[in-house]
């Protein structure tokens, strides 16, 4: 996982509960917590700060996976300002999560393994989301396209109907959004 | 859900701005948050560097697989549609476009074909939709590019958005922002390459650096074909008259051929233009009207040939109409016509070609009158090398010549033969000459009262090795035709003359006469007069015995130039006969111009003359009128006592003929000299 992720949750905690909580989630976690955006760290630490969280407010990961999803939207928008100029609105800028996460991803950290998303229509205006990733974190890209509508100042509903936490091979949105 | 997740987590954690920092906290809290702020701040600084270094590597391989493609690419288009992947995996967009120059400055783009799609389908209305529109200056962005030759982008909402027609459509397919630039040579605009993007776009200054460099590579291989092009039209085109040259008429004549033996009924046919007098008017007017020349008759040729539909009609090829017509070198045009259906389309042809070359050209500020002999050869021979039906159209225009010129000539079998045996003979004369084969024979000239032989005809003979004796009427004109004559005609002047000499001082006869025949060639040739003033001095015959026979039609040829020699002649004291008289067309008023002393009555009105009646009538007039002028007449062919004693009564002052003697040897004219013991 990306020291941006880590980087980014630790902004949202601190942001919303204070640096202690987060020092707190670290020694619950059995981390020391030296993350920098430049670096790439094991998947499991990211798993263990999760479920820190998920044991200390009694919730399950995904809620907290989608908590943290939206909320490091903001935070993105003031680090790269400039994929987000690109679009109008947050549909045009989910179709091209791909070309902003592979290419960015790739250019820090070469070698990296990248989430796939796969975007489709089946009726007017529901999105249909692919979404296939060995880290399973399907609830953190979910958070993400909450946080993005919330950056165009729209709402979206988003149902979940195929997940790879239920055996499938990948995982499914329907996405709505309204302004 | 979130919110209601956030709520609860925050239940549950303490507030920590709720503890109050002593001032060692704070020290500490200060000190975590520069340390922090540093980190951040060399990320940051990190990471542009990569992205930079990673973006430059992006560069530099999306450059290198265009260069690649560039120095690969058999043709511009598939240059072009390389780049177009390479751009939009380069920069991410789903589309991109070609759109090339038109053949004129100033002519809208030509909207191509040639997409790159990563959609399965999604975008076929705008491709349709781009491709029926005309982008002349200014109209959409390619219309743009096309007028400020730089790169330029459009998104979706600019505005200026009613200058972009397809903004609607685009919308519609998820697209809002449209890049393009320009391939360019030089100052000129060749090609326009537009991207289609699903986000805004607004493209910096390497992006537009880096656009500019991929379109002066694609200029290059536009650049690079059309030297190929170039070269390729230059090796297969005359560079005076851009029409083709041999190579490209070689070329379609097989083609042509080709079908011919696959296709039953497909007929074709070659024809042969080759002007008459074209050497004439470059030695007259000089090489430079010689060319203007050549130019006007190769447009001339075209325009006849495009204004033509029955050589339009049924082609299936839809190349240059060049291809029809090819200047083989020199004066020499080749036509070839597709898909007759009978003889009478060349013939039809051949007829407007002669017609359109009749007309006369302005060279050098004057009036020239040219006309050309065509020669026809037709598919339906069954020919099956390209140089055998080239051939065989060259010998018909080579008959169309001998019969005359300014004419056309079907070829036939007969003519191959002819072509043939002139070969053989062409190349035997030189042996023959080389060898000293070739003799005179002096046939005596005698008055018919007593007999008497007054003078000779020397006359050429050949006897070949291996064909016998080959006659002066078929050698002559090979020998005219390929610069011997002269050479020959000298020999017999040097020969008859020298003989003419000895006879005079052995028999006593200084009045004995020799007539030695001049053909036209020798006549329009510069030197005729100073080779017979070279051998009257080398010979030492006596003064005035010396006659040279021209036949009329020679003479009518230029007869001013005629003229002029006869006088050089007559001041030389040499005599002049007009040969085969009655044949031709003289012009009596002419004939009283021309300082001549005799006229010879042809064979064929002497022959049987008295018999038939007219032949008769024909020889009085010409005795008549030679009376009038003051001429002698001689009659040759006499072979009867008959023919002889009707020349007699008509007055003829001599008569040759195989009644007196047959064209003897030296030796046997030697004899019949002594034989009737003087002159």
């Amino acid at each position: 996982m990306k020291g941006i992720v880590f980087n980014l949750l630790q902004e949202v905690v601190c942001k919303e509960y204070g640096e202690d909580t987060w020092d707190q989630l670290l020694d619950d976690a059995g981390l020391d917590g030296a993350y920098t955006s430049l670096g790439s760290y094991a998947d499991a630490e990211v798993v263990a700060l999760v479920n820190a969280a998920s044991a200390a407010l009694n919730l399950p990961a995904q809620d907290i996976l989608r908590w943290f999803g939206r909320r490091a939207m903001p935070l993105l928008a003031e680090r790269y300002p400039g994929f987000f100029q690109r679009h109008q609105d947050a549909r045009s800028f989910i179709l091209t999560l791909n070309s902003i996460i592979h290419p960015e991803v790739e250019k820090l950290y070469p070698g990296a393994a990248t989430p796939v998303f796969d975007f489709s229509n089946d009726e007017q205006d529901r999105l249909v989301v692919g979404y296939k990733s060995a880290r399973k974190m399907c609830a953190l890209a979910e958070g993400f396209m909450t946080g993005a509508a919330d950056h165009y100042h729209e709402q979206t509903e988003i149902d979940h109907p195929v997940c790879m936490h239920h055996g499938d091979e990948k995982c499914v949105f329907h996405v709505r959004f309204h302004k | 859900m979130v919110t209601r997740s956030v709520s609860s987590m925050s239940d549950s954690t303490n507030d920590p701005a709720a503890a109050p920092p002593d001032a060692e906290i704070a020290r500490l809290t200060r000190r975590l948050k520069r340390e922090t702020a540093a980190r951040k701040e060399a990320e940051a600084i990190a990471e542009r560097g990569l992205r930079d270094l990673f973006r430059r590597q992006q560069e530099i391989v999306l450059l290198e697989s265009i260069a690649v493609a560039a120095n690969e690419a058999a043709e511009v288009e598939a240059a072009m549609h390389h780049a177009l992947g390479a751009v939009c995996r380069y920069a991410h967009w789903p589309l991109g476009h070609l759109l090339l120059a038109g053949e004129t400055p100033g002519e809208a783009l030509v909207s191509t074909q040639v997409w790159h799609d990563d959609s399965d389908g999604n975008y076929t209305v705008l491709r349709e939709l781009t491709e029926s529109i005309q982008f002349g200056a200014e109209i959409g962005l390619p219309g743009r590019v096309l007028s400020s030759c730089a790169p330029a982008w459009a998104n979706v909402g600019a505005h200026d958005e009613a200058h972009y027609p397809r903004f609607p459509e685009a919308q519609r397919a998820g697209l809002c922002s449209l890049f393009a630039f320009p391939v360019m040579i030089g100052s000129e605009v060749v090609g326009v390459l537009e991207f289609f993007s699903p986000e805004l776009q607004s493209p910096d200054e390497a992006l537009l650096r880096l656009m500019g460099q991929v379109g002066t590579h694609l200029g290059r291989v536009v650049e690079r074909q059309r030297a190929k092009a170039r070269l390729m039209h230059d090796a297969l085109h005359d560079p005076l008259t851009q029409l083709g040259n041999r190579k490209l008429f070689l070329n379609r004549l097989q083609h042509f051929m080709q079908r011919a033996q696959r296709v039953s009924n497909y007929q074709f046919a070659v024809l042969f233009v080759d002007l008459d007098r074209f050497k004439a008017v470059n030695d007259g007017l000089g090489h430079q009207a010689g060319d203007e020349l050549i130019v006007s008759t190769a447009q001339r040729l075209t325009n006849c040939l495009r204004g033509t539909d029955l050589i339009s009609r049924g082609r299936t090829e839809s190349g240059d109409e060049d291809d029809v017509v090819a200047r083989l070198g020199g004066d020499e045009f080749t036509i070839l016509i597709d898909n007759i259906h009978n003889p009478q389309v060349p013939i039809r042809v051949a007829e407007r070609l002669l017609a359109v070359l009749a007309e006369p050209f302005e060279l050098e500020h004057q009036q020239v009158f040219i006309t050309a002999s065509i020669g026809i050869a037709l598919s339906s021979s069954g020919y099956e090398d390209v140089q055998d039906i080239l051939r065989d159209a060259d010998i018909a225009m080579y008959h169309a010549k001998q019969h005359g010129r300014a004419r056309w000539m079907m070829f036939d079998q007969d003519m191959q033969e002819k072509a043939l045996r002139r070969l053989q003979l062409e190349a035997a004369l030189r042996v023959a000459l080389d060898a000293n084969d070739l003799t005179v024979s002096y046939q005596p000239i005698v008055t018919p009262d007593d007999g008497q032989i007054r003078g000779f005809e020397a006359l050429v003979r050949w006897h070949h090795p291996e064909h016998g004796q080959i006659s002066p009427a078929e050698f002559i004109p090979v020998a005219e035709e390929i610069g011997l004559i002269s050479e020959i005609g000298l020999r017999v002047l040097r020969q008859a003359c020298a003989c003419l000499c000895r006879w005079q001082h052995e028999f006593g006869c200084t009045d004995l006469t020799m007539s030695v025949n001049v053909s036209a060639v020798q006549l329009s040739e510069g030197d005729l007069v100073e080779q017979v003033e070279r051998v009257l001095q080398e010979s030492g015959i006596a003064h005035g015995t010396l006659k040279l026979e021209l036949t009329e039609s020679s003479v009518m040829a230029d007869p001013d130039h005629s003229l002029k020699v006869f006088h050089q002649l007559k001041a030389l004291g040499v005599q002049l006969s007009l040969d085969d008289f009655g044949t031709g067309y003289s012009s009596l008023s002419h004939l009283r111009r021309l300082p001549i002393d005799t006229l010879k009555i042809d064979r064929s009105f002497v022959s049987k003359m008295d018999h038939q009646e007219d032949k008769r009538q024909i020889a009085e007039v010409v005795v008549m009128l030679a009376r009038t002028l003051g001429l002698d007449v001689v009659a040759e062919g006499a072979e009867t006592a008959a023919e002889v004693s009707a020349l007699q009564e008509m007055g003829s002052d001599f008569v040759q003929g195989y009644y007196y003697y047959k064209p003897l040897s030296e030796e046997a004219a030697c004899k019949a000299l002594k034989a009737q013991s003087g002159c």
